[in-house]
């Protein structure tokens, strides 16, 4: 299982209905993208660690592990915007308004990642997907995303084994050797997705399968009182932000 | 590579994701379509689906000495048509936003258009070219992968290049500036992309003909012709 999903499955929101948290996480990241990165972004960032290692109990090691990742893109991204191509000064200068392009840009992707983050750590593919026919979703597209969902484990353990085997036989002690093993482990992984579908397909033919996976949602109901105070948060964050607009440089 | 949680702007997230609706619509009546005439079909697209997401996870050496990962696309484009593909790597996408903190919700739009409409058509359109041409299989394999792959990057860096123009030089010089990075990382990326794929078809080819011919990449003409040649072989 994945850090994030494992993380997900023993959280202590994940018997709130998916609603509530997304309207919380969601709500966050789209105020990170829509208010002004200063001091929208900051507050919405500020808001959404509070609430990720507070009332969601998220570990912070296991936050950082899973930031780091969208860390990383924002930081060469923010880079880029250091520069300016052209002009007086030759082919590449520093721009005028780079560090503070930048500086913004990080703040606006860094909040909304977290907000984000706060709706995965807390909420399991397996509540989330079937909920999505509710949404809209057509029943067959929920459906193949469930059976991908479920099988991408499945096959993620199965390559991960494998990869040790072809490295118990110096399967990658050389170039060559790497890209033979690699190969072998794309191919491998196809022939066995195919090999599991064909044998669920046996398995669910013979219980009567027509075409509709029925799955158990664990029912639960949307807290009103949640969604009322997430609502009462963002609104919060929004005016504080026009506030501190006109009050700060 | 995703386009990172936020990175767009609000007009630039939601004018992608409008121009990635029509393929993702026509991919899921597409989708819908098969799984209505053969249920078994939703196993089958289940298991491509996660074929897709675990094929994004390998990591590749590159020329550089630095290790990334396959796209996908071209071969996923190749095996299952690019309209379902756009539904396919919609439903990748969403996992790696949500699962892996890889690309983003916000830039699912964009990310879709890159990396599930693009890159598949450009792949598939140069593989199928190919082949009319009589160009042998392989040949075709590994072009529609790299053409897949270098695609996908070409349209990040326009995408990039539209929500920050530079400030001297507009979207041309934006274009240049993130085309520059990602052609001396992404073209080294593509060739070892096409090379596996190239590699991973081979095996399939051994391991899977009977897949193969049922999704279209093999006629049956063929398999039953290398059938025969076996066959003689066997019996010479």
């Amino acid at each position: 299982m994945l850090p994030i999903d494992a993380a997900a499955h023993s959280s202590c929101w994940r018997r709130r209905h998916p609603l509530d948290k997304a309207v919380l996480g969601l709500g966050l990241t789209v105020l990170a993208v829509s208010l002004p990165p200063w001091p929208g972004a900051a507050l919405v960032l500020v808001a959404a660690l509070v609430l990720l290692l507070g009332p969601a109990r998220v570990p912070a090691r296991k936050l950082w592990r899973a930031y780091r990742i969208p860390l990383g893109f924002c930081v060469t991204g923010a880079l880029s915007l250091l520069v300016q191509v052209g002009g007086p000064e030759g082919l590449l200068s520093l721009a005028d308004d780079g560090p503070v392009r930048a500086g913004e840009l990080l703040l606006r992707t860094s909040a909304a990642s977290l907000g984000v983050l706060l709706l995965a750590f807390t909420t399991p593919m397996s509540d989330l997907l079937p909920r999505l026919v509710r949404a809209g979703v057509p029943a067959p597209v929920v459906d193949v995303a469930l059976v991908t969902y479920r099988m991408s484990f499945l096959l993620l353990d199965s390559m991960s084994r494998v990869r040790q085997a072809q490295a118990a036989r110096l399967g990658h002690s050389t170039r060559a050797a790497t890209w033979r093993s690699l190969a072998g482990l794309g191919a491998t992984a196809f022939v066995r997705a195919f090999d599991r579908a064909s044998r669920l397909q046996a398995g669910l033919a013979g219980r009567g399968y027509d075409g509709t996976l029925h799955v158990l949602v664990p029912d639960v109901r949307v807290s009103r009182r949640f969604v009322a105070a997430s609502l009462a948060l963002l609104l919060g964050l929004t005016a504080l932000t026009l506030v501190l607009e006109r009050l700060l440089p | 590579m995703h386009i990172a949680e936020g990175f767009l702007p609000p007009a630039h997230a939601i004018a992608w994701s409008v121009a990635s609706a029509p393929f993702v619509v026509q991919g899921v009546r597409s989708l819908t379509r098969e799984v209505r005439e053969h249920p078994e079909s939703t196993l089958l697209l289940g298991a491509s689906g996660a074929f897709t997401f675990v094929l994004s996870a390998l990591k590749i050496p590159s020329v550089t000495g630095s290790c990334s990962h396959p796209t996908g696309t071209g071969l996923g484009a190749i095996l299952f048509r690019p309209p379902i593909m756009a539904v396919l790597g919609t439903i990748t996408l969403l996992f790696q936003a949500l699962l892996l903190a890889h690309g983003g919700l916000t830039t699912l739009g964009a990310n879709v258009f890159s990396l599930a409409v693009v890159g598949p058509w450009a792949g598939y359109g140069t593989y199928r070219l190919l082949k009319r041409y009589e160009v042998p299989l392989m040949v075709a394999v590994f072009c529609g992968a790299f053409v897949a792959d270098l695609s996908t990057y070409c349209v990040t860096s326009v995408q990039l290049a539209l929500a920050f123009p530079d400030p001297g030089t507009g979207f041309l010089g934006a274009l240049a500036k993130f085309g520059s990075i990602f052609a001396v990382t992404q073209i080294p990326l593509a060739v070892s992309e096409g090379l596996l794929t190239v590699l991973v078809m081979r095996l399939l080819k051994q391991s899977s003909k009977g897949e193969l011919v049922r999704l279209g990449v093999l006629s049956k003409r063929k398999q039953q012709q290398s059938a025969t040649e076996v066959g003689t072989g066997a019996g010479a």
